[in-house]
């Protein structure tokens, strides 16, 4: 749970990027995905991922938590590469003897698996670039800004502001039930991870009372306000435009 | 709970193209619409109604983080956390909190992704709330226990989902290759994962419906899921 936490980190506050207007970012993100997604080459995300995780660097976050962050999609791109590379036909590269099973490795397999790895490389380190550039806050006012519901961006809100508080309280938890042997076991731990589910549902009925009652005191009507966004600035703008044409004219070499 | 990563079984960041990201997306618009609209319709009356999904929305992140150890793949994987949400708060409001906890999930973990919010929140949310929801209220009706009804439930939300994941990954990945074969490739290489860790589930879910009946029966109550305050569950 400890090393959940360590990949959720701050953006950098004084790289350059944190500061450019948030709905640049994401029109600049979802635009590099759908490149990268629709990309039937493995360069192009290969290029993407490189100028991703150079961002990531520049911005501060520590390889490590880098490695941490990329560890289940890369585990998962190499799940994929194994499922095509036995399960495509075409020319066979090599056999492996599995348990009295013949499974045969395929080229075609090979390229289509390293074509779906270099997506999964390409479109996690933008999405890890963005995350790392932008505070949650200014994200959601952004996604507002594009019209998305009012209330998915008040959950979101809601959910992003008390999730360290449940998590500091589930970890209270946790340790005690540790301490007290309730994970020694697979039925004891099954029965301490429920209990502990079920305190922190107990823990979110009993907040959200509290909080609703704190904030009506202070005016809430049902709506939170949220950062009303700076005039784009047309230099930025400039910029988003001639790097999206430029990764656009890249893509189509 | 430690430092070991919860080897979590969305559908990671860019491993759908394009076409079959966006047909995702657009299945789950209608049901995002839906939920959307129910928890307008209710907050209206109930102030607290946003907080409460935002906070259960955050339960459900935390839930889908605990490493979960599956004896028989010999590695962690993690429950959903939906069945509970949907039980508790219904399918519709359960689909809201399930594309949050995954939005959060995508941006800041690396669990999932964007381009894949919309297949993740298809089969996390869409089908795993229903089918958790409806299967406890099926077993409620014809008088099962409602731990019992909740373990079953458990059962199915985290079975339905990473069904239907299966079937998103195959169709998703599958290029030229015929669908069934690669789909059962997929299935089979989902099961020492997800079989028993959907019976962990199962024990989950029942184990937070039980606390939750011994030590605040009234939030099941206020929630619908029990009608009155009796003796056993």
């Amino acid at each position: 749970m400890a090393a959940h936490r360590l990949a959720i980190e701050m953006p950098h506050s004084s790289h350059r990027l944190t500061r450019v207007d948030a709905r640049l970012k994401v029109v600049c993100g979802a635009v590099l995905l759908g490149l990268v997604t629709s990309s039937s080459e493995m360069m192009f995300p290969l290029l993407v991922a490189l100028l991703s995780l150079t961002l990531c660097l520049a911005l501060g976050v520590s390889p490590k938590t880098l490695l941490f962050r990329f560890s289940e999609p890369l585990l998962i791109a190499t799940v994929v590469l194994l499922l095509k590379l036995f399960s495509a036909a075409g020319a066979p590269l090599f056999t492996l003897n599995l348990l009295g099973h013949q499974l045969v490795a395929h080229r075609d397999g090979l390229l289509e698996g390293g074509r779906i790895a270099s997506r999964i490389a390409g479109a996690v380190t933008v999405m890890a670039a963005v995350g790392f550039a932008t505070p949650f806050t200014e994200l959601m006012a952004a996604l507002s800004w594009f019209k998305v519901p009012q209330v998915l961006v008040d959950i979101s809100l809601f959910a992003w502001r008390y999730l360290f508080l449940l998590f500091e309280d589930a970890q209270v938890v946790y340790h005690a039930q540790k301490n007290r042997l309730g994970y020694v076991g697979y039925a004891r731990g099954l029965r301490s991870m429920g209990t502990l589910a079920g305190v922190l549902v107990i823990k979110a009925f009993d907040n959200s009372q509290q909080i609703t009652t704190a904030m009506v005191q202070r005016g809430y009507d049902g709506d939170l306000p949220l950062l009303r966004h700076r005039p784009f600035v047309p230099l930025e703008v400039f910029f988003c435009l001639l790097f999206l044409v430029a990764m656009a004219a890249v893509r189509s070499l | 709970m430690g430092a070991t990563p919860a080897y979590a079984m969305h559908i990671s960041e860019g491993i759908l193209p394009f076409p079959w990201a966006l047909f995702w997306y657009v299945a789950v618009v209608p049901f995002v619409a839906l939920g959307v609209k129910r928890v307008n319709a209710l907050s209206r009356d109930d102030l607290s109604l946003k907080p409460l999904v935002g906070l259960m929305a955050a339960v459900v992140f935390i839930i889908s983080c605990l490493p979960i150890p599956v004896p028989t793949a010999g590695t962690c994987s993690h429950p959903c956390g939906t069945g509970i949400a949907a039980i508790l708060l219904g399918p519709l409001v359960s689909v809201l909190i399930a594309a949050v906890a995954l939005l959060i999930q995508a941006l800041f973990l690396a669990h999932g992704g964007l381009s894949t919010l919309g297949a993740n929140t298809f089969s996390m949310g869409v089908v795993g709330s229903l089918a958790g929801w409806f299967v406890f209220r099926a077993l409620r009706r014809i008088g099962g226990g409602l731990v019992v009804s909740a373990f079953v439930a458990g059962i199915a939300a985290d079975w339905a989902t990473y069904a239907v994941t299966a079937l998103i990954l195959a169709l998703g990945i599958r290029g030229n290759a015929p669908f069934l074969p690669l789909f059962v490739k997929v299935v089979v290489a989902f099961i020492p994962t997800q079989l028993p860790l959907g019976i962990l589930e199962g024990g989950i879910t029942a184990g937070m419906v039980s606390l939750l009946y011994r030590r605040r029966p009234d939030l099941l109550v206020k929630m619908k899921v029990i009608e009155e305050i009796s003796g056993h569950a």
